[in-house]
């Protein structure tokens, strides 16, 4: 069993858009929340949804964000900062979701470092890909 | 040699600025200036984070600011010049900075601001802070991503 929540922050439907898709994949993700930054959305008021899914108790959050430098990441990043139970990623892709969604356990440090590693090992060239498999 | 493009934009970095800008201009150095910001150590990390790896942010204060921009005008390394408000554009012209064009991306809407276009909006101080700018030779526009057209600050002040 999962013991940190999981926020999927980003830009516009693209948040909302990967929960549902890293469902069809997993089923349904329990603990997940998906907080898109609409266009004419003030960074306050987005903060405070972003707050409101993060949660005011003291659960552990792993924040996924879409796009380093974007307004959702430089939101969750300093609500990181300031709290030491909210971990804050940016580039997050599916394969980095599902392996969120599918984690047992705690958000330690093997783990974070698991959810970089797998986003990072999604991303491949085929021909490459192959033949590094190959050799 | 003077400096190509100044940003006036509330959020300072944010993604149109790292997955547009800096890209369109061939940027590897962003410069802010700001005077609260400078002042603010936590808000200072927040921003530097932002950036993407070998692209430096600096956050000055208007009087660093100024100097430093001053230097950076005569070399030749593309940079992009950040600031909130127009205000803070004005102070650094009338310290001599050479600003070619000021771009407005980013200015909320409120009460007592008139909308100018999209997200761009501007109270009545902001407004002849940037007729001053244009008196003083800086072109002013809107160009909200790099991609779009620039629109002249002065086709839609005359309008409203």
């Amino acid at each position: 069993m999962r013991s940190f929540r999981i926020v999927i922050a980003g830009h516009g439907t693209l948040p909302a858009a990967m929960l549902a898709t890293a469902e069809l994949i997993c089923g349904q993700i329990p603990d997940l929340a998906a907080v898109g930054l609409e266009p004419t959305e003030t960074p306050d008021h987005y903060a405070e949804g972003l707050r409101a899914a993060i949660g005011h108790d003291h659960r552990p959050v792993v924040v996924l964000c879409d796009l380093l430098g974007g307004t959702p990441f430089n939101i969750a990043s300093a609500i990181a900062r300031r709290s030491p139970r909210v971990i804050c990623i940016a580039g997050a892709n599916l394969a980095m979701v599902v392996e969120a969604a599918l984690a047992a356990g705690t958000l330690d440090d093997a783990l974070v470092e698991r959810l970089i590693e797998v986003g990072r090992g999604g991303i491949v060239e085929t021909e490459r890909h192959r033949a590094r498999r190959a050799s | 040699m003077s400096l190509r493009l100044v940003r006036i934009d509330d959020r300072l970095i944010h993604g149109q600025v790292v997955a547009g800008w800096l890209r369109a201009l061939g940027a590897q150095r962003i410069v802010i200036v700001d005077d609260a910001t400078a002042r603010d150590e936590f808000l200072r990390e927040v921003l530097t984070l932002a950036a993407p790896q070998g692209v430096p942010v600096e956050v000055h204060g208007v009087a660093d600011g100024a100097a430093r921009l001053i230097t950076l005008a005569g070399t030749p390394e593309p940079i992009i010049v950040l600031a909130r408000m127009p205000r803070t554009l004005l102070a650094l012209r009338h310290a001599g900075v050479p600003i070619e064009v000021v771009d407005l991306g980013g200015m909320g809407a409120g009460p007592g601001r008139r909308r100018l276009h999209k997200t761009i909006s501007a109270s009545p101080d902001e407004l002849r802070e940037l007729r001053e700018l244009e008196q003083m030779g800086t072109r002013v526009e809107i160009q909200i991503v790099a991609d779009d057209r620039p629109i002249p600050f002065r086709s839609l002040d005359q309008s409203n």
